[in-house]
């Protein structure tokens, strides 16, 4: 059988490399699919735990479900300034969307 | 579900229904762009702050555990929806005069402030999960009100990118939270800290996770950088709101999580928060120094004002004090709120489109011309800097006397001297607007005028009655459940 | 060496080379292939862990809408996403250094929990957790109110969207 900590290294590792596409990035869509990888790698942590801790109370699926629409959300107004900016600037890529420095 | 669980949350009902029938009633009744929107709006925050006082020392749990009322929810409920409703006065007249007018401002604020209510309430990490993506979703809309200026937009998105960075901090911190200690409701983490089930090396780990994601909320030092960028790029009248609105619901979280879930973790994270606060008020009020803009400076005033109530935070662990910590917190809050609400009002009748008017030198002459908005903006750079007899001058005095209580001289220090850092760029605004000539135009509309006066002759005769005020907020933060 | 570990652990190294190649490649329209293949990986490990309504919604949300809209979203600004500059900033090597302390961090502390190596405990036979969160996310004992709180902020988020991207003449 699975170790629990095999999905909880993973997790790290996808929010890790979640948290460098933020990071590193200078597009906004492409910051914002980091984002998603960062909220992908906490619901693997909310699955995880509610299967190998609390497996008979279902915290950790509800909570999974909630960060689905809150990804969808956030998505979606994201998206709608990513494309009203488009349309005034023809860009995306600004230097000022650089988020380690101000 | 019984009917008090529904009148726990009937603030939020009242707001949210409303919000949501005032789309309606905008698009098929009013129509003319001009209308009754804000005021309906007004009403709204009117009646929801009614059901809100109506339970005034009560105090219990509803929904099993998911949302608690209690002073501290109350008194912030009341705090929230008061700013909205400065927010709307401070809007009404500034979206017409730079022909951003949109009904949809008023809506989305609703929501925003819907969210911060339940943040007040919240009871659970998944709750408060949500009330901060409710809160912040619409202000990422409301802070690129300002089209078709680019600057707005650029702001929002930077604003937006940031905050849902911010987001997935927040919700990793609450997952390991919920791994070490096997649920998410705060009185659940403090039976498993005290029944010795959960980790607390991961459950310190994933409250650091939640303090940086809040942070980033707060505009805490160092996750502060976004703050000059969007508190400038964003309409005034957002940026008022914000600066106020969404402070006070990252705080509201941060109290509430720390204080009343994790004291146990007093001894790994009271030095995090004592780095945090010092470098924030540091921080905050020496770069304010350099700005030449008002905007800007407002925003780095802002950072530091974060910092002050930071202090606060850095005793939660000790019982002994952290229910006077949370009532100084929450007072402080109120002056802030107050003071900051009033400067903002100045800032924008003087604002012309174009992001005109906001260089500190446009504020030259403004005491001979308009000798009332000057004076109004002289007693709020007062409050700022924490001079007496101002509600900011209070408001730090409690500050200074808890992280006292708690035992940490030195961080009092550092406020104490920032705090006079600070008097130097807010006394050079009074000193430019009495002391150099200038011709500074002003389109100080009714509402603009009227919250001026109000915050200003209220930032006042309040710091005279501070006393019983003190004792009235400690009174709502005794009950914390 | 199980076969599920084997499954596991061939699901977790496509998955994360899938993610890195997501913020590594330099054109978006890549970076939104692949990031529908950490998706799909995502769901595998869902089904792994008994979660299947989980898996499906993976499916269905993150890749049928939010990748969707993704693509979408870099067709329609085109033009941009050909621009051959840099597609990271400057601080990128910083980026990697806190990615990586965060990581070593995260797994130093977890290295150090009991549960750590802990086994899934052995779900019953009339365990039925989808009826279980069926039942949860509606009752008032339970979630109903992130429930209910989610779909006021989708319609909040539905309005700012409508607003931000609907351009009046």
């Amino acid at each position: 059988m699975i170790p629990l900590s095999y999905f909880l290294v993973f997790a790290a590792a996808l929010f890790s490399i979640g948290l460098y596409g933020v990071l590193a990035r200078r597009n906004a869509i492409a910051i914002l699919m980091g984002v998603e990888l960062m909220l992908n790698a906490v619901n693997i942590n909310l699955v995880a735990f509610w299967r190998y801790i609390t497996p008979t109370q279902i915290a950790g699926q509800a909570f999974a479900v909630m960060v689905f629409a809150v990804a969808a959300a956030e998505v979606a107004v994201g998206l709608a300034l990513v494309i009203s900016i488009y349309r005034r600037r023809n860009t995306v890529v600004a230097d000022d969307i650089d988020l380690l420095k101000f | 579900m019984n009917v008090q669980d529904l009148y726990a949350i009937s603030p939020l009902i009242v707001l949210v229904t409303w919000a949501t029938l005032l789309i309606l009633v905008d698009v098929y009744i009013i129509r003319d762009r001009n209308g009754g929107t804000p005021i309906l709006a007004a009403l709204g925050l009117l009646v929801a702050m009614g059901f809100a006082i109506a339970q005034t020392g009560q105090q219990y749990t509803a929904f099993n555990g998911m949302a608690v009322v209690d002073g501290f929810a109350i008194f912030l409920q009341v705090l929230f929806l008061g700013s909205g409703l400065v927010g709307i006065a401070l809007a009404y007249n500034y979206l017409q005069r730079m022909g951003i007018e949109r009904s949809e401002y008023y809506i989305l604020l609703l929501y925003s402030i819907s969210g911060m209510m339940l943040m007040a309430i919240a009871a659970d990490l998944i709750v408060v999960f949500l009330a901060l993506e409710l809160l912040s979703i619409p202000l990422y809309v409301l802070a690129g009100f300002g089209r078709p200026k680019v600057e707005p937009e650029e702001a929002a998105l930077k604003y937006f990118l940031l905050g849902a960075f911010a987001g997935g901090f927040v919700v990793y911190g609450i997952a390991l939270a919920f791994g070490a200690t096997a649920t998410t409701s705060l009185a659940g983490i403090v039976q498993a800290v005290n029944a010795g089930s959960a980790n607390l090396t991961l459950l310190s780990i994933g409250a650091a996770l939640i303090l940086i994601g809040l942070g980033f909320k707060v505009a805490a030092v160092p996750f502060h950088m976004w703050t000059p960028d969007v508190y400038q790029g964003a309409p005034s009248a957002v940026t008022a709101f914000m600066s106020v609105g969404a402070k006070a619901g990252g705080f509201a979280a941060l109290l509430r999580v720390f204080v009343s879930a994790l004291p146990e973790l007093a001894a790994d994270l009271s030095p995090v928060l004592w780095v945090l606060a010092a470098l924030t008020m540091i921080l905050g009020n020496v770069v304010a120094i350099a700005q030449g803009n008002i905007k800007r400076l407002l925003a780095y005033s802002s950072i530091a004002h974060a910092g002050y109530i930071l202090m606060a935070l850095v005793v939660f662990g000790n019982t002994q004090v952290s229910s006077d910590a949370v009532a100084a917190a929450l007072f402080y809050l109120v002056a802030y709120a107050v003071t900051s609400f009033g400067a903002w009002a100045v800032v924008i009748a003087l604002e012309k489109a174009e992001q005109k008017g906001l260089a500190l030198d446009d504020y030259a002459g403004l005491g001979r011309k308009y000798p009332g908005l000057a004076a109004a903006m002289a007693v709020f750079m007062l409050s700022f800097t924490g001079v007496p007899p101002t509600l900011g001058f209070v408001g730090k005095l409690y500050l200074f006397r808890t992280v006292l209580e708690g035992g940490f001289i030195w961080l009092a220090v550092i406020g104490v001297l920032t705090s006079l850092v600070s008097a130097y760029y807010y006394l050079r605004i009074v000193v430019i607007m009495y002391m150099r000539d200038g011709d500074p135009q002003v389109h100080a509309e009714p509402w603009l005028r009227l919250t001026a006066g109000v915050t200003a002759v209220a930032t006042v005769v309040l710091s005279l009655y501070a006393g019983p005020l003190f004792a009235w907020a400690s009174q709502a933060v005794l009950k914390l459940f | 060496m199980t076969a599920l570990q084997i499954i596991f652990l061939i699901t977790a190294v496509i998955t994360l080379g899938a993610a890195a190649m997501v913020v590594i490649t330099r054109n978006l329209v890549h970076a939104a292939l692949w990031l529908i293949m950490t998706f799909f990986g995502i769901s595998v490990l869902y089904v792994l862990l008994n979660a299947g309504f989980l898996a499906v919604a993976q499916v269905v949300i993150y890749i049928g809408a939010i990748s969707i809209l993704m693509i979408f979203a870099i067709m329609l600004t085109r033009r941009v996403q050909q621009d051959f500059g840099p597609q990271t900033n400057a601080a990128w090597p910083w980026a990697l250094v806190i990615a990586a302390a965060l990581f070593g961090g995260l797994i130093w502390i977890f290295s150090g929990w009991g549960n750590f190596f802990t086994q899934a405990p052995v779900m019953g036979e009339r365990a039925d957790p989808l009826r279980q969160l069926g039942m949860a996310l509606v009752s008032p004992e339970q979630y109903v109110i992130p429930f209910e709180v989610a779909s006021v902020m989708l319609t909040a988020a539905l309005i700012g969207a409508i607003m931000v991207a609907w351009e009046r003449k």
